[in-house]
């Protein structure tokens, strides 16, 4: 258990669930010289920072919200604010978000969505990643099921985190990546990749 | 953020957050791997957030364990066009087995005798089953169930363990499980019941209604999301939890157990519904300090470690079992 996993699995629970409908929400919004992943990206770590969750009743619309105070504080440090950004941070006024019967019917959902993304993984991350989380195996045991060196499982399970986070994140097919993905996996070995902090 | 000279993509730092992920997910750091971690982290807004959103991935994941050791990706990926499916060995066999279930459906029409289905898991095993009406079933560890479904009603009888319920509504088809005495009617909802063999069946209730019948009451109780019930008393009422309290009472569906003040003796119980180790604590005085933590279920001995760890105790890893001691 790693000292942050607590929070993570909180996020899994209640935010991962809604990131394609946050991002939904970003793109009728957009403002200039805002990325929607890096939006992303710092609302999850507010979110990881946030003192306390357990008093969070409704995670979609506190999410939605932490998102907006981002862009906000964006705006407000650009030294010089386009004029039009002004007129986007007054359309910004946060509308009253019901959660739509589709996210009630999401989580119920969950489980054949992650069998679903497990499916469209590249073959050879799938291959080691069904070993992983399916049948339950340490990185190590599938590394000698495979006949190959640990580091290459952990850059499988890199490869397939990235992969599950862009295809359940944006709520279903993967986008980025496929084109790149399709070069990697022809390549006949399992493909490397720096370590991190290497 | 505009205006800067150069910036790191997201997709670069979503790379990099993935790695540590697995690499987290292949074991403990070492101390100098998280001061690294940290370090990286601290250089850009950015990346805790994807860092945590990976690790949440990872974590997420984790239930793919429900999937059971039959599971066949295949059967889950996208349609293609037809023309460019070749037809394999697999995808024969499966239309086979669906021919099956479509003459038992059958069977059912014409009123014929149909034979209850079991299913059930062993000990320390996790699986998803899913019903002909498109119900979900999740069984926990040592868990049996029976399924006989009718054109009235949709009856599911837990036998023992410990299960979750996602219903397909069918308004005119009540699902009911039966749980030793008590029986739980829905008609679309999400709720999990526990019949464990020293203990009182529990009821909880993640979202959408339920009704409770128990013997000793006259009446069923109705129970909305967040609640859970007791059936131990003459007369049991449901009890409103947290949202968070029911996220850990089902965290095994991720393969976890969570505790949050629990007496360690009762924690170390509750690891030997997954696995034959055995974790002895030798002084009752131990077994009454409180733990709180979230563990993979299948691992006994990485949380008897961490329990020794945080409570000042003495792990002794002998085969079978783990003492915990002063």
């Amino acid at each position: 258990m790693h000292r942050y996993d607590e929070r993570a699995l909180w996020l899994a629970r209640n935010v991962l669930p809604h990131e394609p409908a946050l991002r939904a929400w970003l793109s009728r919004r957009p403002v200039d010289g805002l990325d929607i992943d890096d939006i992303v990206q710092e609302t999850y770590a507010r979110l990881s920072t946030t003192q306390s969750v357990e008093e969070i009743r409704n995670p979609r619309t506190y999410l939605i919200t932490t998102a907006r105070s981002v862009i906000l504080s964006h705006i407000r440090h650009a030294r010089v604010v386009p004029m039009h950004s002004m007129t986007q941070l007054e359309a910004m006024d946060f509308v009253s978000d019901e959660p739509d019967p589709e996210t009630v019917a999401a989580d119920r959902d969950e489980l054949r969505k992650l069998a679903e993304a497990i499916a469209q993984l590249p073959p050879r991350t799938r291959e080691v990643f069904v070993l992983r989380r399916v049948k339950a195996m340490s990185q190590r045991e599938v590394a000698q099921e495979l006949g190959v060196a640990e580091s290459t499982i952990e850059k499988q399970m890199s490869k397939g985190f990235r992969r599950l986070a862009d295809i359940l994140g944006r709520g279903g097919k993967a986008e980025a990546g496929a084109s790149r993905e399709a070069t990697e996996g022809n390549a006949g070995t399992y493909a490397q990749r720096d370590k991190p902090g290497d | 953020m505009p205006g800067l000279m150069h910036r790191e993509t997201s997709q670069e730092i979503d790379a990099v957050a993935a790695d540590w992920a697995a690499r987290i997910d292949r074991g403990a750091l070492s101390p100098a791997d998280e001061g690294e971690l940290d370090a990286w982290i601290a250089g850009d807004a950015r990346r805790l957030g994807a860092f945590m959103r990976m690790r949440a991935v990872a974590l997420q994941s984790n239930s793919a364990r429900a999937l059971g050791p039959d599971f066949d990706p295949e059967a889950f990926a996208q349609a293609e066009p037809p023309a460019a499916t070749p037809i394999t060995r697999r995808r024969l066999f499966w239309l086979g087995g669906s021919a099956v279930a479509a003459s038992a459906l059958g069977a059912i029409g014409l009123g014929l005798m149909m034979r209850d289905t079991v299913y059930e898991t062993k000990l320390g095993e996790m699986r998803v089953v899913t019903l002909e009406d498109g119900s979900a079933v999740t069984l926990n560890t040592a868990s049996r169930i029976r399924v006989a479904f009718a054109d009235a009603r949709r009856t599911v009888t837990l036998e023992e363990g410990e299960a979750l319920f996602d219903v397909a509504k069918d308004p005119a088809r009540p699902f009911i499980v039966e749980a030793g005495g008590t029986s739980v009617r829905a008609v679309g909802t999400s709720f999990s019941v526990k019949r464990l063999s020293d203990a009182p069946v529990e009821v909880l209730v993640r979202e959408g209604i339920v009704e409770v019948a128990q013997p000793a009451t006259p009446r069923p109780v109705r129970m909305t999301a967040n609640m859970r019930i007791v059936t131990s008393h003459a007369v049991a009422q449901p009890v409103a939890i947290a949202p968070t309290e029911v996220d850990r009472e089902i965290a095994w569906r991720s393969g976890r157990i969570a505790f949050e003040g629990e007496p360690l003796a009762q924690a170390a119980a509750a690891f030997g519904r997954y696995s034959d180790t055995r974790i002895i604590i030798e002084d009752p005085g131990i077994g009454r300090e409180e733990i709180t933590g979230l563990f993979a279920s299948n691992d006994p001995v990485t949380f008897a470690r961490a329990a020794a760890a945080s409570l000042e105790l003495k792990a002794v890893i002998g085969p079978g079992e783990v003492r915990l001691s002063r």
